[in-house]
């Protein structure tokens, strides 16, 4: 009986992750079968044209990354006060686990909820109209958690003997946090905000109705009434014209990008982390 | 003779006192409830390597951390009494523990080098508590690093990185790193507990030498390192469940002719052969 279960239930297992794995190598595996026909050196240099049947995706991929580099410079600053006040200035663990939860609450915001809120904000009350910063905002309030909550993971792996050392020598606590707490645990801002930005930048959903449109914008010439296209949009409204099969295979198209995209900002935060899980085993 | 010697000792903690670097009157220090220190009562006289022997867990390194306000880091440690350095209470409100911390410097069991260039580490602190100009520093970290007996040693490497010394170069570039901010008084917390015998007699030989511009406070689990450099000691002892000084006295008496039971049986312990 005992021998039985020891083989099943690791059995089990592994049909699991099987599952998992052949799920992703699957999607990957139509995606590109679909989509590598449509690119070409000229589907990255040049617009779109005829409503998305022909031309690329220059202004479209422009677009969500300049949405993902505001939402990179605007999270990390807010971020890192967030993740020091947590670590760092709060001593009572009550208040800490109180600043943990609205960070977890945060993250279970649902992304048009996030749209709806930046478009009643900006879009209506500020009057910003459809503006490409509106979309670094909200997509830096969406990766906020993951980018605070790797900083304070880094920050709390930081052998106490740092701290105690550099309280020795007569240091304040700003000089502390200056030379010896960012300096070790910058990693950190870069893992989260990688692994953030790899969900964040396909969604749809934040920027739909505050910062991107589907046709007419190049590059952002101000704030007000300055929209971007992107990615994520790009495919929402192919995808609903995709009977036309010239549209299908630019489609296609822009999502593998979308995908390259997203994989290689995974890729870039591996080694960050990799050198995380090292130094903890150190 | 023996006992004339204690006199002098007791004699020494009453009188000395007015002068004494540090002073400490009835400290108590409690962490959740329980008491880690009660009613220690010591002073230290300037110039002079004040050793702290005693069992593990007694206590040793939270009464020398009450000596710089380290203690402040850890929350729940609770401390109370007086302690006194040059004559002004640390715990007073009008004193800054920063500046504090920065006339007193301090060695940890394992050296503490941060991952940065050797020069980096040696100026690590000064750079920050004072402005001076590049040429100072210079002339500072090599100062420093002399007086730790280092210099010869990394004169030709100062940029390259000091997790690259052995332990031994590390421990003495923590001492250079606390002696560039010229500190009045040093402490040490089992400072050559890390390192191999050779190590230790560097750091040994540095501490006879400190001791003519610097108040020391060591302490140590080597008895023979006791009898080697120090001048005064004092014995934590575990009495009642919580930590106190059981005997004080010049080194030599304490160490031949203990008077007080608990330091006796700490003496006659294997741990406390030379």
């Amino acid at each position: 009986m005992r021998r039985a279960s020891n083989v099943i239930f690791p059995a089990l297992c592994g049909v699991c992750a099987l599952l998992a794995c052949a799920l992703l190598v699957g999607l990957v595996f139509v995606i590109a079968q679909r989509g590598v026909p449509a690119l070409s050196w000229t589907f990255f240099t040049d617009q779109m044209r005829q409503v998305g049947s022909a031309g690329g995706i220059f202004y479209n991929l422009l677009g969500t990354l300049i949405l993902i580099a505001a939402a990179l410079v605007i999270s990390a600053p807010i971020a890192t006060g967030l993740a020091l006040t947590q670590a760092v200035y709060l001593r009572s663990a009550s208040a800490r686990s109180r600043l943990g939860l609205f960070l977890y609450t945060l993250n279970g915001i649902p992304s048009i909820v996030f749209g709806i809120f930046g478009f009643i904000v900006f879009v209506k009350f500020f009057g910003w109209g459809k503006s490409w910063l509106i979309g670094g905002i909200l997509l830096a309030l969406m990766i906020l958690p993951t980018v605070t909550v790797s900083l304070i993971e880094r920050i709390r792996a930081l052998p106490r003997k740092y701290i105690e050392a550099a309280t020795g020598l007569g240091l304040r606590q700003s000089q502390i946090i200056w030379s010896v707490i960012l300096p070790q645990s910058w990693s950190g801002l870069i893992t989260g905000s990688l692994l953030g930005l790899a969900r964040a930048a396909g969604e749809t959903a934040p920027i739909m109705f505050t910062a991107t449109i589907f046709a007419g914008a190049s590059l952002p010439h101000g704030i007000r009434e300055s929209p971007v296209l992107s990615l994520p949009y790009h495919i929402f409204i192919l995808a609903q014209d995709s009977f036309d099969p010239g549209v299908g295979a630019k489609l296609w198209g822009s999502a593998l990008v979308l995908l390259m995209l997203v994989f290689a900002l995974s890729m870039i935060a591996l080694p960050f982390r990799l050198r995380l899980h090292d130094e903890a085993h150190a | 003779m023996m006992k004339l010697m204690h006199k002098e000792a007791e004699s020494h903690d009453t009188t000395a006192s007015a002068d004494a670097t540090f002073r400490v009157r009835n400290l108590n220090v409690t962490a959740r409830g329980k008491t880690l220190l009660r009613d220690v009562n010591v002073s230290i006289a300037p110039r002079q390597v004040f050793g702290i022997i005693g069992p593990s867990g007694a206590g040793k390194s939270t009464f020398l951390r009450c000596l710089n306000r380290l203690t402040d880091l850890t929350p729940e440690i609770r401390v109370s009494g007086d302690v006194r350095f040059e004559g002004t209470s640390v715990r007073d409100p009008s004193v800054d523990p920063d500046a504090l911390r920065a006339r007193i410097g301090f060695l940890f069991q394992q050296p503490v080098v941060f991952p940065k260039s050797i020069i980096e580490n040696v100026l690590f602190g000064v750079r920050r508590l004072r402005r001076l100009s590049r040429g100072v520093l210079a002339e500072v970290a090599e100062r420093a690093l002399r007086e730790a007996a280092l210099w010869n040693e990394v004169r030709d490497r100062l940029n390259d990185s000091a997790l690259a010394l052995s332990v031994g170069q590390q421990q003495r570039l923590c001492l250079a790193r606390a002696l560039a901010s010229e500190p009045e008084a040093i402490l040490m917390d089992e400072p050559t507990s890390a390192l191999d015998p050779k190590s230790t007699q560097a750091i040994e030989e540095l501490i006879l030498k400190l001791k003519e511009r610097h108040t020391i406070v060591l302490v140590t689990h080597n008895i023979g390192q006791a009898r080697r450099v120090t001048d005064w000691l004092a014995c934590i002892c575990v009495r009642n469940g919580a930590g106190t000084v059981a005997e004080t006295a010049c080194c030599d008496a304490l160490l031949e002719n203990p008077q007080c039971q608990e330091v006796v049986e700490y003496l006659g312990s294997g741990s406390s052969l030379p």
